[in-house]
């Protein structure tokens, strides 16, 4: 039993209730204790090594370690530290606390080996996460939050719905590989996963609430939901055709919005979903090479996107705001916040020598392998979009944008911060020059090495010729902040009619229902005062109850005792 | 942008025309291997399709004040 204590997940878990008893002083520091732990866990249990435990009649699987959960371990715990260290100065014990439980969540589902654990986790990481929303205390934050929240519990929702289906088919409540077949258990479960993996068109609630989130609430989201979603998505779902359109087209639909807003963090969130695009297209060809690249995709995509969301960050932090509009000529003002940034960005872009190149370049190459041409020519156009937003549009517009100077206030960071984006960016290039240290944890053997003379002619010729595109319409990418509308439209334009229905509604009906009851109450209490002056119209003698007589008292008195006997007697 | 700046880039692109033609002359495993410097021109092309793209799709469809949605 004491075993069940050292799941990775559980320990960042039990974490959040020893902080919650620590001082302030101590706590943050306490904090980065626990994910060193999980790692520790991570790293030195073998394949094959699981922890059982009885639900009633049901054997759990709490912990299954193998390969592919492995990798994805090592990469929520490293960013659960990372992410930590960021926010080290933050003593708000509500972020501290919901962060680490948020952490447990996705490790917690890496290790899942069967359905109900996996869900009870999933939930977790749910409500966790949204309080890193909430934490922002802004109207607009408490307003994403819920949308958030209620988008998630629909997730959640569809997914167990999908296992319960599931087991009333198959009896099995194991995380396994699913055949690819479209009964309604199935597709439940997917849709339930693909909330998550924020694959179009369910994909609002991520760029409707990251850019809401708190600075560092941002970094440990940007990690954990999509990821740990396509976690399951390559357990359960390997191959499943339909996921290699979906994620292709939503590579290219994150790219285009990306170009579109005009808010850094917002910029970043539809980067998320581009990316994730990558993942879930692999997941969807289903070789070993492209399940392989999913894989070291997600771990890129984390080091490098908690690296962009701490970089900007840090300028929202510093300036107080992240809308490109304001921001421009901070490149004497935070010039190491430029070049950490710049490492993502680049990593993100994919640039030989950054961690982006090993993993991305195998993915789309393992759409080659597989023939499928046009997934990989749609890949490529999404690197396009990337580099030419996140490289090239956003770090132009906020450390330079043909302003040489902003009057802008700029605060001091705190160290830490610099501490969590160099552990963040020493990664990037790390993983970017010795790609064998990532591929040696992959699900399956590797057989492929990035840097070819091809891989560098094809990134290089793109990149630079992007380049050369966004330098001549650099200025058609400037402009005031808009919203830029998109499926959200459809429930948020809905919210009023569905409150006016559902809500305001049923409310009148109940208020409308209470007034007749009570006028009907008061009727038959006026008419029985006095029922002879109607039952006998030809007296108006008004009864007195003072006026009976004895024996007419203890008729009366009978029969209220039966109704109040039996009364009793039918509701006991 | 200085100009040594673009000399570099300009260098850079270069030395990547020379490998292609050179190194990679007879590579050949995507019908696109056979047009020269296809993915100079796809990056181009790719990024000016984008950007009239999303300037489309803003102007036309998605974009809103800013308090659109209170």
């Amino acid at each position: 039993m004491i075993e069940l204590l050292t799941i990775p997940g559980v320990i960042l878990i039990i974490g959040a209730i020893v902080l919650s008893l620590l001082p302030e002083k101590i706590r943050s520091t306490v904090f980065l204790i626990f994910p060193v732990a999980a790692l520790a866990v991570v790293l030195t249990r073998p394949d094959g090594y699981t922890l059982t435990a009885a639900l009633g009649s049901f054997e759990l699987i709490v912990m299954e370690v193998d390969a592919l959960s492995r990798v994805f371990g090592i990469i929520f715990a490293i960013t659960a530290f990372v992410a930590g260290t960021y926010a080290w100065h933050i003593k708000d014990l509500g972020q501290q606390i919901n962060a680490l439980v948020y952490a447990g969540g996705a490790l917690g589902v890496t290790y899942a080996g069967d359905f109900l654990t996996l869900i009870i986790f999933w939930e977790l990481m749910a409500v966790s996460s949204t309080w890193l929303i909430w934490a922002n205390r802004t109207e607009a934050s408490d307003k994403a939050g819920n949308r958030y929240l209620l988008y998630h519990i629909l997730g959640g929702g569809l997914l167990l719905s999908g296992i319960v289906w599931h087991y009333m088919e198959t009896g099995s409540i194991l995380v396994e590989s699913l055949e690819q077949v479209y009964t309604f258990g199935n597709v439940l479960m997917l849709v339930g996963v693909c909330i998550n993996a924020a694959v179009i068109p369910l994909h609002t609630w991520l760029a409707d609430a990251y850019p809401k989130a708190t600075v560092t609430g941002a970094v440990f989201m940007s990690a954990f939901t999509t990821k740990s979603a396509v976690y399951v998505l390559i357990r359960v779902f390997p191959g499943w055709e339909l996921l290699t359109w979906f994620g292709a087209a939503m590579a290219i639909y994150g790219v285009i919005y990306a170009v579109i807003c005009k808010d850094i963090r917002e910029i970043l969130a539809y980067h998320i979903i581009s990316q994730v695009g990558f993942m879930v297209c692999g997941i969807g060809i289903g070789t070993e090479m492209a399940l392989n690249g999913a894989t070291a995709h997600a771990y890129s995509h984390i080091l490098y996107k908690s690296l962009l969301f701490m970089s900007t960050g840090a300028v929202l932090y510093a300036t107080g705001t992240s809308k490109l509009v304001n921001l421009g000529g901070l490149a004497k003002k935070m010039p190491w916040v430029l070049g950490l940034y710049l490492v993502g960005g680049f990593s993100i872009s994919g640039l030989p020598l950054f961690n982006g190149f090993i993993s991305k370049s195998m993915t789309i190459s393992a759409a080659g392998y597989a023939h499928n041409e046009a997934a990989m020519l749609m890949l490529l156009f999404a690197s396009v979009g990337t580099f030419l937003s996140v490289g090239l549009k956003l770090p132009y517009y906020t450390w330079f944008g043909g302003k040489t100077d902003n009057d802008i206030e700029v605060k001091p960071l705190p160290k830490n911060m610099y501490i969590g984006m160099g552990i963040a960016a020493f990664s990037c290039i790390f993983y970017g020059l010795y790609p064998q240290a990532l591929y040696m944890y992959l699900p399956f053997e590797v057989d492929y090495t990035p840097f070819t003379v091809y891989h560098f002619v094809e990134i290089t010729q793109i990149s630079l010729m992007t380049f050369a595109g966004f330098w001549m319409l650099r200025k058609k990418m400037a402009g005031e902040l808009i919203i830029a509308l998109d499926v959200d439209w459809f429930y948020r334009k809905a919210a009023p009619a569905t409150r006016k229905i559902f809500v305001r509604g049923v409310d009148q009906f109940y208020d409308r229902v209470e007034d007749k009851i009570w006028d009907i109450a008061r009727f038959l209490t006026r008419k029985f005062k006095n029922p002879m002056l109607w039952l006998n119209p030809f007296t108006d003698k008004k009864n007195e109850a003072s006026t009976y007589s004895p024996g007419m008292g203890v008729v009366m008195s009978f029969i209220l005792f039966s109704f109040i006997v039996f009364a009793l007697f039918l509701y006991l | 942008m200085k100009n040594w700046h673009w000399i570099v880039l300009g260098i850079l692109f270069l030395i990547t025309l020379v490998l292609e033609f050179t190194y990679l002359a007879d590579y050949d495993s995507h019908w696109w291997n056979s047009v020269p410097a296809f993915y100079a021109l796809f990056g181009f092309i790719g990024t000016v399709v984008i950007v009239y793209v999303a300037k489309f799709i803003a102007k036309n469809i998605v974009n809103r004040d800013i308090n659109y949605y209170d």
